[in-house]
């Protein structure tokens, strides 16, 4: 960025006394600090221009770096600041607003004055900020519902009540649960943005849960009642005779609440597990086994 | 964000005799809390617009309260005028 000549920018020669240019930067600032020109961001800009120039040249020692070129006017390029008008003008909540300037207008009978009206009291009542948060949740609280406490940036704390069947991204809103309004505007609400957590297990689809089941090769071939678990506690199932890996079961009515009432199925896949150490028993008994090598399980997988 | 004494004096940069005065005039007006008074983004802002009247702009006290008082008027009417134009918003126009 091209930088000005601090001494043009101020409007004086580069050979002026120390006081010509405080005079100099007086006059400008008199016109163009912002706090004086609160509607007018063009005077904000010019008096970034102004002030950052009276830093450099303004100031004894820095102007002699100045004039010897130690430094440039890059140097003398000021933070960002915030003025009295950014916050005087937005919010009434504050001890120095004053409405005396149009309090004449406001007893008036005709339409101006009933919308100077109306607006002052919408401004006294004027209800508070919703705040927003978001709060990361287990898989299973997201099924079966929760209560959690959020403790908030500024040290309260919220008790908010999970309702079963919440989805990734829902929002609740608690009323009355953000900033305070003025006058009798009351609390705006909070806004709390549900983040679940991904689960080793369950997954789920809609309303639908699934989950991965390994079993034993006995329960497959055999058959068995197992112990299964859901979001919700863990229920009996009947693993039927002959099953195999890939084979899926459906739970009734085990699955998330639905918008319609009642709740999804969860889904269970069966996968075969053999046991983890060779079984010598069972290998003599395959080996044995003579309808073993007689089906071909990759009919269907081509080449 | 409320701000203790200190914290005040220290993002303001007004010394603490200085600040006393300024509170004296009601040109500043903390808030009370219960560890004794406490400031908020508005106060610093405002005591900055204090120290640049004074000091750069060459204001003499008189004029500061005249400045300030002014200024407060037309942040009132300013403010009326966003919400009136809100609430114009709402109505049905033609």
């Amino acid at each position: 960025m091209q930088h000005r000549d601090p001494y043009d920018i101020l409007g004086v020669a580069a050979t002026a006394s120390a006081e010509d240019i405080q005079k100099a930067y007086r006059k400008l600032a008199k016109k163009l600090h912002p706090d004086l020109n609160p509607g007018n961001a063009e005077a904000e800009e010019k008096f970034k221009e102004i002030a950052s120039a009276y830093g450099l040249v303004g100031d004894a020692e820095k102007r002699k770096k100045f004039d010897s070129g130690e430094i440039d006017a890059a140097g003398a390029e000021r933070p960002p600041r915030n003025y009295y008008k950014d916050y005087a003008s937005t919010d009434r909540d504050h001890p120095y607003a004053d409405d005396s300037g149009f309090a004449d207008f406001m007893s008036s009978e005709d339409a101006f004055s009933e919308l100077l009206r109306r607006s002052a009291r919408a401004q006294a009542n004027r209800r508070g900020h919703d705040l927003e948060f978001s709060l990361a949740i287990e898989f299973v609280e997201s099924i079966a519902g929760a209560s959690k406490r959020l403790t908030l940036p500024d040290g309260r704390t919220l008790d908010v009540t999970i309702p079963a069947g919440v989805v990734e991204g829902q929002v609740l809103r608690l009323r009355g649960k953000g900033a305070p309004g003025s006058g009798k505007g009351g609390f705006g609400d909070a806004l709390i943005t549900i983040d679940i957590k991904l689960d080793r297990s369950f997954t789920r689809r809609d309303d639908d849960i699934y989950l991965d089941l390994p079993v034993t090769l006995t329960e497959a071939v055999l058959g068995a009642r197992i112990r299964v678990p859901t979001p919700t506690g863990s229920v009996t199932m009947a693993v039927p005779k002959g099953s195999n890996s890939g084979t899926v079961l459906r739970l009734r009515g085990k699955g998330a609440p639905r918008h319609s009432g009642g709740h999804g199925d969860q889904f269970v896949k069966l996968k075969v597990m053999l046991p983890k150490e060779p079984d010598a028993e069972l290998e003599a008994f395959v080996s044995g086994w003579a309808n073993g090598s007689s089906y071909n399980p990759r009919e269907e997988v081509t080449a | 964000m409320k701000l203790s004494r200190q914290e005040f004096l220290s993002l303001s940069g007004v010394d603490q005799e200085t600040l006393d005065v300024w509170i004296e005039e009601e040109w500043l007006i903390p808030g009370d809390s219960s560890a004794g008074v406490s400031f908020s983004d508005i106060d610093v802002a405002r005591a900055r617009l204090i120290r640049d009247l004074k000091n750069d702009l060459g204001v003499n006290d008189a004029g500061v309260g005249v400045i300030l008082n002014l200024l407060d008027q037309l942040h009132g009417l300013r403010r009326t005028f966003k919400q009136m134009r809100e609430l114009a918003g709402t109505i049905p126009s033609g």
